[in-house]
């Protein structure tokens, strides 16, 4: 059974190197590129990307940012397996715990390649990000988006001019779900009336949708849009770009300033680099965790951030005091339909005044 | 629901079949003259690829689309080498260049802008008459013009002799190699003006896999359209247009019809075009097919 899977893995090595046309061969042969940060290391640690992949400009990339920047800092040795196909999760895994003492499966579609492979190698260690797997050798790593795209939803609310938000997502898997609830109840607590249009694209890979879903939204009166969608979310900036004035994104995960810079209105932050930056730093010194880590505003594992430079320091107060509500736990941001149901917005008094900002 | 029918959703249509117009003008051609071509989705991903290079290079996107329409002509040219003169299997060398364009595509982004994964944003096509893409009004002229190619002229019906029965093509005196090496070349090039449009005509960059399956969409619109420009023509629209209404519905707040049910909603419609269009309009008899050795 092993061999079996030894042998799995090496052809899908080899069909990865092939289908990929060589691009971590082309990598490794020309060392540079973020693929091999190839270093004399006892550690290697391997992040297996969903099918996005790296260059998405946002939930992958981020992953590997922070590998990259562990593989400086302690010297380990950082890979990447790149999944073409959701069928390659549970060999890209397998290859990446047999190669190596650490393996960051990315994104909430693993789970159950992760739950198959992670009992076959109890000795190495996993840090799964977005989903919770409960076997021993697993720190799971899931964040608090809610809190995250709460805060986005205020500021949305409090800067549109036509009352009409949208939401673009990739596929609703629980933790695009708590983006969305999270923009809704922010945006709900400043304006109960305040319409939201949600789209799908079903994938994550699809740009040219994210941009005609973006444009059908802004066509229908939104005026920002936020894309919770890996690289079908780049669209979103070419609508945006194309629609020009009048229009923002408020970008999922990561600032994505570089797609436009006139239309980022700001960016909720997800620290998922930070997240593999501290696993690397934990096995580098031989202080891994397993259990679950959730990660919020409090943790600073959460955030918006990016403002853009036309948002009034006014509007920054208020998210500021909201922010500060979540975090003393005046506020209670509901991260699934069932909370949203039920959620009851605590408009903060006076949230506009400065003074109403706590001191801290 | 008022607005609903809207310019807006007339545009997204277009926006959405124009390349899947393009690819199955190209995928016909080849097809009718007997070679099969499942080689769309990657001649469509080069085309998009090297319009992105070719602007990013010469730093014209006009220029850049000739050279992407010419990069996509030259995987046309590797799959009718593979078909036509090597005699290899028409589906495996399909599948091969599907994933050759995939992994060089890939490969080359990271040699010429030394990131992965996609390109940096390069000056778009043009629009022409107030916010139409030139390419949208280019498939619309094409349909027609290889419609007449086909059935009108003698190039024309010698390509499709060679596509239906290419032993007796041979036996009148009609080139079957050079037909088909036409054919499969130019389902080469339309099928990269396809990946053209979607690279610098919608967007301005080019991601790795972005065609995300429109070539195989296509393909399954020669087959409904029952190998027929006409026919081809309208199945693209009709995947299009259901792509826009699905785009439009989820745009529009309160609309009584459940999300996910609307994202299937060209599917649906893929299926029932098939059960109930395709009655038995006939695969070209010499598809597949090797003429006689030489």
């Amino acid at each position: 059974m092993a061999g079996l899977t030894r042998l799995n893995a090496r052809l899908n090595r080899r069909r990865l190197i092939v289908a990929s046309g060589g691009a971590a061969l082309g990598a490794a042969v020309l060392g540079k590129g973020a693929y091999v940060a190839a270093q004399d290391s006892d550690v290697i640690a391997t992040l297996v990307t969903d099918t996005a992949g790296i260059g998405d400009q946002n939930f992958n990339d981020l992953a590997n940012a922070g590998g990259v920047q562990a593989a400086e800092d302690f010297g380990i040795d950082w890979r990447v397996l790149e999944s073409q196909t959701q069928a390659d999760y549970v060999t890209n895994l397998t290859l990446a715990l047999e190669q190596g003492q650490l393996t960051v499966p990315n994104g909430f579609l693993l789970i159950d390649a992760v739950a198959e492979v992670a009992p076959q190698f109890p000795d190495k260690f996993i840090v799964f990000i977005d989903a919770i797997d409960e076997n021993p050798n697993v720190q799971s790593v899931v964040f608090k988006e809610h809190e995250g795209a709460f805060l986005g939803g205020i500021l949305s609310a409090l800067v549109t001019q036509t009352g009409v938000l949208g939401i673009v997502g990739g596929i609703r898997v629980p933790p695009v779900e708590r983006y969305e609830v999270g923009f809704i109840a922010g945006a709900r607590t400043i304006n109960p009336n305040i319409e939201i249009l949600i789209s799908y694209a079903d994938s994550f890979e699809d740009p040219t949708l994210g941009q005609d879903l973006t444009l059908a939204q802004f066509n229908n009166g939104a005026d920002i849009v936020l894309p919770i969608a890996g690289r079908t979310g780049v669209g979103s900036f070419d609508a945006a770009n194309e629609r020009g004035e009048g229009v923002w994104i408020l970008a999922g995960d990561t600032d994505q300033s570089h797609l436009g810079p006139e239309a980022q209105l700001a960016y909720i932050k997800k620290g998922v680099d930070e997240a593999v930056y501290q696993g690397c730093e934990q096995v580098a010194n031989d202080t891994f965790e397993a259990g679950i880590r959730d990660l919020g505003l409090t943790e600073a594992g959460m955030d918006l951030l990016g403002f853009h430079a036309s948002v009034d320091q006014g509007t920054l107060d208020i998210v500021e005091a909201y922010k500060q509500a979540i975090i003393d736990g005046t506020i209670a941001v509901p991260a699934n339909d069932a909370e949203l149901e039920a959620f009851e917005p605590t408009v903060l008094e006076g949230g506009a005044t400065p003074e109403a900002t706590p001191a801290s | 629901m008022s607005d609903f029918f809207t310019v807006a959703l007339l545009t997204a249509t277009l926006r959405m079949a124009t390349p899947l117009v393009f690819a199955a003008m190209g995928g016909l051609l080849s097809e009718r003259s007997g070679v099969i071509n499942i080689a769309l989705e990657g001649m469509m991903l080069t085309g998009a690829f090297f319009a992105v290079a070719g602007t990013h290079w010469t730093g014209s996107s006009w220029l850049g689309a000739i050279i992407g329409v010419g990069a996509a002509s030259v995987a046309g040219c590797i799959h009718a080498f593979w078909c036509i003169t090597l005699r290899g299997n028409q589906i495996v060398a399909g599948t091969a260049i599907n994933l050759m364009a995939a992994g060089l595509t890939a490969f080359l982004i990271q040699i010429i802008w030394g990131r992965a994964g996609g390109t940096d944003s390069v000056s778009q096509l043009p629009d022409v008459f107030g916010g139409v893409n030139i390419l949208i009004i280019a498939a619309i002229v094409l349909v027609p013009l290889v419609h007449f190619y086909l059935f009108r002229t003698k190039q024309g019906l010698h390509t499709m002799a060679s596509g239906e029965s290419p032993q007796a093509a041979e036996s009148v005196g009609i080139d079957v190699t050079r037909n088909r090496y036409l054919a499969v070349v130019a389902s080469g090039a339309l099928a990269g003006c396809g990946g053209v449009f979607l690279s610098i005509g919608n967007l301005s960059y080019f991601t790795i896999d972005m065609t995300a399956g429109r070539g195989f969409i296509a393909l399954a619109a020669v087959i409904f359209g029952g190998w027929t420009p006409f026919g081809a023509a309208a199945a693209a629209l009709l995947f299009g247009s259901a792509q826009a209404v699905q785009i439009q519905a989820q745009a529009t707040s309160g609309f009584p019809v459940s999300p996910d049910l609307l994202v299937a909603l060209p599917y649906l419609l893929t299926l029932i075009a098939v059960t109930g269009l395709i009655r038995n309009a006939p695969a070209p008899a010499g598809l597949g097919k090797h003429a006689n050795a030489h």
